[in-house]
């Protein structure tokens, strides 16, 4: 599939203010209905840290849309995908928006990426083209013609607090994240979940997102403070490296773990030897138990082979958005905002692990509860249709 | 002493300790050849991953140092040789190939070992009882094996004929040419030894971080700051710069949380270069 080209910063810079001066016009909404290719403007980590992702994604989007494409489009016509970096600053991704809009005139957005970025590019797209957010996020996310695929909050934490605080009987909790916008709102539903479940938050504390951090102070002072568990939103290798000096200070013994974006590749880094006690709540893994995504691995294995990059949630999620995008078109059967939004409540579609309905904008789905085998995820808990707590307007 | 004391002194110990050791390299090459390289943190990276293959390889852990030796001295020959001895004196210019250099390592390995993260194991596992306070034993021996790297370093420096010899040529190649000193050959055997203690510090960091391309980033800036702080060419200064950036750095996130630590990292960076850009062991 296309890739966007390298553009001189200069360039970047007057396309950015021409798409300023432009966007209000609505001169991108005309031109996007005379072009014939279905265009897909795909945001993924192709650079920085976030770029381990980048060939999940990309092998996950690409079988998606030849699926797609076989089967006839979306609205009739063939899906092109143009992937765009979304693993440098918010800023950047936001312009690289701009350019997609107005030299690409893309379709619609999908966005794998960190919630700062979606951020960005929201307050850039303005809702005139429809976007498609597709990883675990902080839920609430209502800006118009936007729709989110994610786990969020009430899905992920709520459940596995409630299994560590009524089944595991654990009182005390300590919260530690990177410092943005995802583990502050997430958080913030975290307190409440544990307030309800009769336990009591007694840490909190952030480190500098993007720096180069290490943990031993904090996680000697959480071993002073004795909590019986741990809630990270830490995320890529901040996550590792936490969990690594955690096990390292001999904490893993006596404190359980709780992380919320822990999925194969970072499981892989933490190591067999520091994963004991650690849980994560997903709605994918990649040894998912469900008939679907059985029938979803199997197919990328089947055409990616041997070398296949590791499946996991972030990737996963990439092929869901663009059934997503199939299932919502087609239905509204043009790209209007409203009946898009119409078409999109009660919208049945296929994602990688099992079919989902899309109530309010947000998605309903199965989640799993999975305790930490050594470097494998072993489900301990499937969670049936489990609501996304976000209820957009239409 | 409370337990918790203990344990956060021993924190900033290994906190300083560990920085020195990553910033040795770097102090040596930018010190003695005034070349600032930029893929040191990269040099490191590549020391974890052959850390990373001898384990793989179910070979015992210390073969990961001969290993990283070779692979990094022969790397740091042959970079001075074509890439860094054209453009000495040229700082601007070496900073460029440096940074030009570190992108192509980082590339490498990517190609090698793909961008997943690769997990070591420890190869001293387990913790031990300090004054009360229980320590992970790979972190107390990584701060005894950096205090005897920095004290033979030290005592081989300022003792051995070579090393008058160096300080000969880093203080007037001219003249130590003059004087029938091989220039070059040193020239090239202090980037080499930078070069191989990048590599020692990426097999001794190895098992406690996150091994992956990216990983150098992260050290190449703490070190940047060190010598800042510390000064250029003497190893009081890699020391002083350690303890004050190292230290802070781990008190601070004792005190308050990681980001106030680092919010005192970068105030110290700015501040030294605003009022001391010379650092604080400035070689006249």
């Amino acid at each position: 599939m296309t890739q966007v080209p390298f553009v001189p910063a200069r360039r970047r810079i007057l396309s950015a203010a021409a798409g300023t001066a432009v966007l209000g016009t609505g001169w991108v909404g005309s031109a996007l209905a005379q072009a014939k290719e279905f265009k897909v403007g795909f945001f993924i980590a192709l650079s920085g840290p976030a770029s381990l992702f980048g060939p999940t994604q990309r092998a996950c989007a690409d079988l998606a849309a030849e699926k797609i494409n076989k089967a006839g489009g979306i609205m009739g016509r063939q899906v092109k995908l143009i992937f765009a970096d979304a693993g440098g600053p918010p800023a950047e991704t936001a312009k690289s928006a701009v350019r997609l809009m107005l030299e690409d005139k893309v379709d619609l957005f999908i966005g794998s990426h960190d919630s700062a970025t979606r951020e960005a590019n929201i307050a850039t797209i303005k809702g005139k083209t429809p976007y498609i957010y597709s990883p675990v996020y902080e839920g609430g996310e209502c800006s118009p013609n936007v729709f989110c695929l994610g786990e969020t909050p009430p899905q992920q934490a709520q459940p596995a607090i409630e299994f560590l605080a009524k089944e595991k009987k654990l009182k005390t909790f300590h919260l530690i994240g990177d410092d943005y916008v995802w583990p502050r709102k997430v958080n913030e539903q975290v307190k409440k979940f544990v307030a309800e479940y009769g336990g009591k938050v007694v840490g909190e504390e952030y480190v500098p997102f993007g720096a180069p951090n290490k943990f031993e102070e904090a996680v000697t002072r959480i071993k002073a403070a004795k909590p019986d568990a741990v809630i990270a939103t830490l995320v890529g290798a901040d996550n590792v490296n936490f969990n690594r000096t955690f096990a390292g200070f001999g904490l893993d013994k006596t404190i359980a773990r709780l992380s919320l974006l822990l999925e194969e590749n970072t499981l892989m880094g933490v190591g067999a030897e520091n994963s004991a006690n650690l849980y994560s709540c997903m709605g994918y893994f990649a040894n998912n138990p469900s008939d679907a995504a059985k029938a979803f691995k199997a197919e990328y294995m089947a055409k990616y082979g041997e070398k296949a990059p590791q499946l996991a949630t972030i990737g996963a999620d990439c092929y869901s958005a663009l059934n997503l995008a199939k299932a919502l078109f087609d239905k509204a059967g043009a790209a209007d905002a409203k009946k898009l939004a119409a078409a999109s409540e009660g919208l049945v579609f296929a994602t990688a692990s099992g079919r989902v309905t899309m109530r309010g904008r947000q998605v309903d789905k199965d989640m799993y509860l999975a305790q930490c085998k050594g470097t494998e995820f072993e489900v301990i808990k499937t969670l049936k249709a489990i609501k996304s707590g976000t209820a957009c307007r239409a | 002493m409370e337990p918790v004391l203990v344990a956060q002194a021993l924190n900033a110990l290994y906190g300083i300790a560990s920085l020195a050791i990553l910033a040795l390299g770097l102090a040596v090459v930018l010190g003695l050849l005034g070349v600032l390289n930029l893929a040191h943190g990269e040099l490191v990276m590549i020391g974890a991953y052959c850390a990373y293959v001898v384990q793989a390889q179910g070979w015992p852990y210390l073969y990961a140092v001969p290993l990283a030796l070779v692979v990094c001295g022969v790397l740091g020959y042959v970079v001075e040789r074509w890439l860094v001895r054209p453009l000495y004196q040229r700082p601007f210019d070496t900073l460029v190939v440096t940074w030009g250099l570190s992108l192509l390592l980082r590339k490498c390995a990517e190609a090698m070992f793909g961008l997943g993260y690769k997990s070591l194991t420890e190869p001293i596992g387990g913790t031990v009882e300090v004054l009360g306070a229980t320590y992970p034993r790979y972190r107390l021996m990584l701060i005894v094996v950096s205090v005897l790297v920095l004290g033979a370093l030290v005592l081989w420096y300022g003792r051995s004929r070579t090393g008058t010899r160096i300080k000969a040529m880093a203080g007037n190649p001219e003249l130590a040419r003059a004087l029938g000193i091989p220039v070059r050959r040193y020239a090239s055997a202090t980037f080499v030894v930078g070069t191989c203690l990048a590599g020692l510090a990426g097999v001794m960091i190895a098992p406690l971080a996150p091994v992956q391309p990216f990983m150098g980033l992260d050290h190449i800036l703490m070190s940047f700051f060190v010598l800042v702080v510390g000064g250029l060419g003497s190893v009081g200064g890699l020391l002083t710069g350690s303890a004050v950036i190292g230290g802070s750095n781990s008190i601070v996130s004792a005190l308050s949380d990681s980001t106030g630590g680092y919010f005192c990292v970068l105030l110290l960076a700015i501040v030294f270069l605003w009022l001391r850009p010379r650092g604080i062991h400035a070689r006249s």
